[in-house]
């Protein structure tokens, strides 16, 4: 797994170089700027980017705008954004293309090694990976429709993991039940929200975040 | 039959203008000497009056004049803490309040002048037009004896003949007559006592506007007249309280004096913004506290005092003779009464003379026969009579039309010496200044210390325990591996919340998303987080100064709290505007009733804004919806001079 990974802070930096090279990953550029890292995507076309939100020079939300700027041109290039705080806006911005491949991560994630290298290797694979922040604000935040609010607790639990991008797989040893038993809570949940049926956890994720962005009156 | 019918209208009529008398009675000590008890009483009794006259014009005539009053208001009600209320008053007794609330009904209600007019014209117009018949009827018969007056004798017929066949057809006319001007008597009373069609309206209208033009205008140039005569004694008092303060040394004396004049002042000040559309504001400073010193004593200039009313007496003489506008106040009080007499009085005079003096005389003298009187200049113009009716109409009109004009003049005048001059503003800035300015040292000191006290008390001491724990599996990873995994597991834990502590500190110190976005984002943001549907509408050129940004996020963000938590409202919108002021309003659908100074949201967002020379209004009577609308100007947003060497 090829890595571009952008953070300005040198301790980090090379904390997560080391993390990811451990675990098997090779991390083709390591950058501080905003104009480096879009340069290291567009020449590299990394299978995953990492890159903190807040860069030089003008540490705002550089990061997130070359990474955004580096989709448009390669599509579907798989970012793991990371962040000190997240913001529901900037997940909207970073899912609004629909095109997966997209994770938003506190920084407080990489603590939990191996969570966070799950994180990477499922939006690696084109996958989805939402900080439960993020999630638990989209749920509880706005007033959820009714339907949501018409979920059992543990529904509620699968339907927040699901929104993270788990799989299955990952949902059933999160919560210690059979994957069967998840597949039966999935079901329930897309009859109750009245969501298509998708096998694909990718179109699963944005469908479920799609939804309770709806929820959510704007 | 109906020419009796006909002389029960007249005498209806005729019992309505008994009855305006029995009012008016009461209304000149209830208006002229204030005993307004008197008022409510009468106006209800004359209502039965009235209504029995509906009845009877229905009954009489064919012709109904529905009743429209206003419904009578509820009586108070007494209120959890036992008061009773009326408007923004409390009262202890339910009769009070019951009494103004009457009386504000009958005085508020327009049918009730609407009972007046008829019970006035009724007598000369409807019922006059009902006796018509009956006049004929009476008047055939004295005709057919008396023979026709010398007065009106018709050349050629003979008198007796003539008599007799007017007195024969007055007596066939008047039973003929009748039915018609009893229905036309009931018309006249209808159109009087009811509000009337849309043509009356419209017409009303217009007269309405014509008199709020001229008449209005006309009214404030004698009221200001007044006004200034009643500077005359104003003046007096103040001379005279000036001259015992100074001269005799009974000091005690030329505060209430210099107060009196300011109240008058003020209204003028009041009267030129009302009136005149010439604005001006007061002048006056700001009134010092009366700060008491360590040791106990109060100091006014160079004095000190030990009694706090003494010190606060002198201090108040100070306030009042140290500043300028008192001055001032004093030399426009001497001259306003003449600056009016020569702006006022000639539009006045125009008008009375004109109408008064040259048109009406001249018009009594044509239409009445009357013998010709008056001299060179009453009732004629330089000896030419028949000048005088235009001539007279003109000066009138153009004194009517110029009244406008000299009030603004007068206002002009008003603002001349009673506004304040540059100096006081400056004065009433710096003043205002301070005060902000305590209040953002205040403010800023109060946040430092509660960040202070979330970084001690929170991030630090997770720290250090987990600088502890580390510690701990120093020792504890040799002998007992399984132990130092679980403790290291607990000290990610601690670490893990110590980041999110710091996470919401830091949210409240400065946001990231307004560092990183600027404010529009940021409220964007903050309103994708209010558990409410929130909509943002931004107009902002760029990022706006930092220390704006934050002081508008951080009120933006009281304010949805405010809705939220206090108005229950179900919808918000916030919008965000900016050219040379940042305009930000937030409008709600909730409750209303939110009063600035009442809430502590609202003066929170009062200080941080008015540490920008911002202003916040509020818009929210009670039941909703509530309009916040905060303005700050934008150039001022960062006054940096390089000289300024103050730390705060």
């Amino acid at each position: 797994m090829r890595v571009v990974l952008a953070e300005d802070l040198y301790l980090l930096r090379e904390g997560l170089i080391q993390l990811l090279q451990a675990h098997g990953a090779t991390v083709v550029a390591a950058v501080e700027t905003g104009p480096e890292l879009l340069a290291a995507l567009t020449t590299h076309r990394p299978d995953v980017a990492v890159v903190d939100v807040r860069l030089p020079p003008t540490h705002t939300d550089e990061g997130l705008r070359a990474a955004l700027a580096a989709r448009r041109e390669i599509p579907g290039l798989p970012v793991l954004v990371l962040s000190q705080h997240v913001e529901q806006l900037y997940a909207r911005e970073l899912l609004a293309d629909g095109s997966g491949g997209i994770g938003y991560l506190l920084k407080d994630r990489v603590l939990n090694a191996e969570q966070f290298l799950d994180a990477v290797r499922r939006v690696a694979a084109g996958g989805t990976a939402m900080d439960p922040d993020v999630i638990a604000r989209l749920m509880s935040g706005g007033r959820a429709k009714a339907p949501v609010a018409a979920l059992t607790a543990r529904e509620r639990e699968v339907l927040g993991l699901m929104a993270e991008g788990r799989s299955n797989t990952a949902i059933a040893r999160a919560l210690f039940v059979s994957e069967g038993a998840v597949g039966k809570h999935i079901a329930s949940i897309f009859t109750k929200l009245d969501l298509a049926q998708s096998d694909d956890d990718n179109r699963r994720v944005l469908a479920v975040l799609a939804y309770l962005d709806d929820a959510r009156p704007q | 039959m109906a020419v009796l019918r006909g002389l029960q209208l007249a005498g209806l009529a005729a019992a309505g203008l008994v009855v305006l008398i029995g009012q008016l009675a009461a209304f000149v000590p209830g208006f002229g000497l204030g005993m307004i008890f008197l008022l409510p009483g009468p106006i209800l009794l004359a209502r039965r009056f009235t209504g029995y006259a509906r009845t009877r014009l229905d009954r009489w005539t064919g012709v109904a004049a529905p009743a429209d009053y206003v419904p009578e208001p509820p009586p108070p009600q007494r209120q959890p803490d036992g008061y009773y209320r009326h408007d923004r008053q409390l009262f202890r007794g339910p009769r009070l309040p019951r009494f103004l609330g009457r009386l504000e009904w009958v005085l508020g209600d327009m049918a009730t002048f609407r009972d007046l007019r008829w019970q006035l014209l009724n007598p000369v117009t409807g019922g006059l037009l009902a006796l018509l018949p009956a006049g004929l009827v009476a008047a055939g018969p004295v005709l057919l004896w008396r023979g026709l007056p010398s007065w009106a004798a018709v050349p050629g017929v003979e008198r007796g003949v003539a008599a007799g066949m007017l007195g024969c057809l007055a007596l066939l006319l008047g039973p003929v007559l009748a039915p018609t001007a009893v229905r036309a008597s009931g018309y006249v009373s209808r159109a009087l006592l009811t509000r009337g069609g849309r043509v009356r309206q419209l017409l009303g209208d217009r007269a309405k506007g014509w008199f709020q033009r001229q008449g209005l205008s006309g009214t404030r140039v004698l009221a200001l007249l007044g006004l200034s005569l009643l500077g005359l004694p104003m003046l007096a008092l103040t001379a005279l309280g000036l001259l015992l303060g100074y001269g005799l040394g009974l000091i005690f004396l030329i505060s209430p004096a210099l107060s009196c004049m300011r109240w008058l002042a003020n209204w003028r000040r009041h009267l030129a913004g009302a009136w005149s559309d010439v604005p001006v504001p007061v002048p006056y400073l700001p009134r010092p506290q009366l700060a008491r010193q360590a040791d106990g004593m109060y100091q006014v200039g160079k004095h000190l005092y030990r009694t706090e009313q003494v010190a606060w007496f002198h201090q108040r003489l100070l306030w009042l003779t140290h500043d300028r506008a008192t001055w001032r106040d004093i030399l426009w009080l001497q001259t306003d009464p003449l600056v009016a007499l020569l702006l006022l009085v000639p539009p006045t005079l125009m008008v009375v003379y004109g109408i008064w003096g040259l048109a009406m005389p001249r018009l009594w003298m044509t239409l009445l026969p009357i013998p010709e009187y008056g001299n060179a200049w009453y009732g004629s113009l330089g000896g030419s009579a028949a000048a005088a009716i235009p001539v007279g109409l003109l000066l009138a009109w153009l004194g009517g039309r110029l009244s406008p004009l000299v009030l603004r003049l007068h206002g002009r005048w008003t603002a001349l010496l009673l506004a304040p001059t540059r100096g006081a503003v400056l004065a009433q800035r710096v003043a205002r200044l301070t005060e902000s300015r305590a209040d953002a040292v205040d403010a800023q000191a109060a946040e430092l210390r509660r960040i202070e006290r979330d970084l001690h008390d929170g991030a630090q001491a997770r720290l250090v325990a987990l600088g502890m724990t580390l510690g701990a599996v120093e020792q504890l990873v040799d002998t007992d591996p399984a132990a130092a995994k679980a403790l290291l597991a607990r000290g990610r834990e601690s670490a893990q919340t110590a980041l999110r502590e710091l996470r919401e500190l830091v949210r409240g110190i400065y946001p990231p998303v307004l560092a990183e976005r600027g404010l529009a984002d940021a409220v964007r943001a903050l309103a994708l987080d209010t558990p409410l549907p929130v909509t943002v509408t931004a107009d902002l050129p760029g990022r706006l100064s930092a220390p704006l940004e934050s002081a508008a996020y951080f009120a933006v963000a009281e304010a949805l709290t405010n809705a939220v938590r206090h108005a229950g409202a179900s919808t918000v919108a916030v919008d965000l505007a900016a050219g040379t002021v940042l305009r930000i309003t937030v409008a709600d659908d909730g409750a209303g009733g939110a009063e600035p100074g009442l809430g502590s949201g609202l003066r929170g967002i009062e200080r941080r804004l008015g540490m920008f020379d911002g202003v916040l209004t509020v818009d929210s009577p009670p039941g909703g919806p509530t309009r916040l609308t905060m303005e700050i100007p934008c150039a001022s947003s960062s006054p940096r001079t390089s000289t300024s060497s103050e730390r705060v």
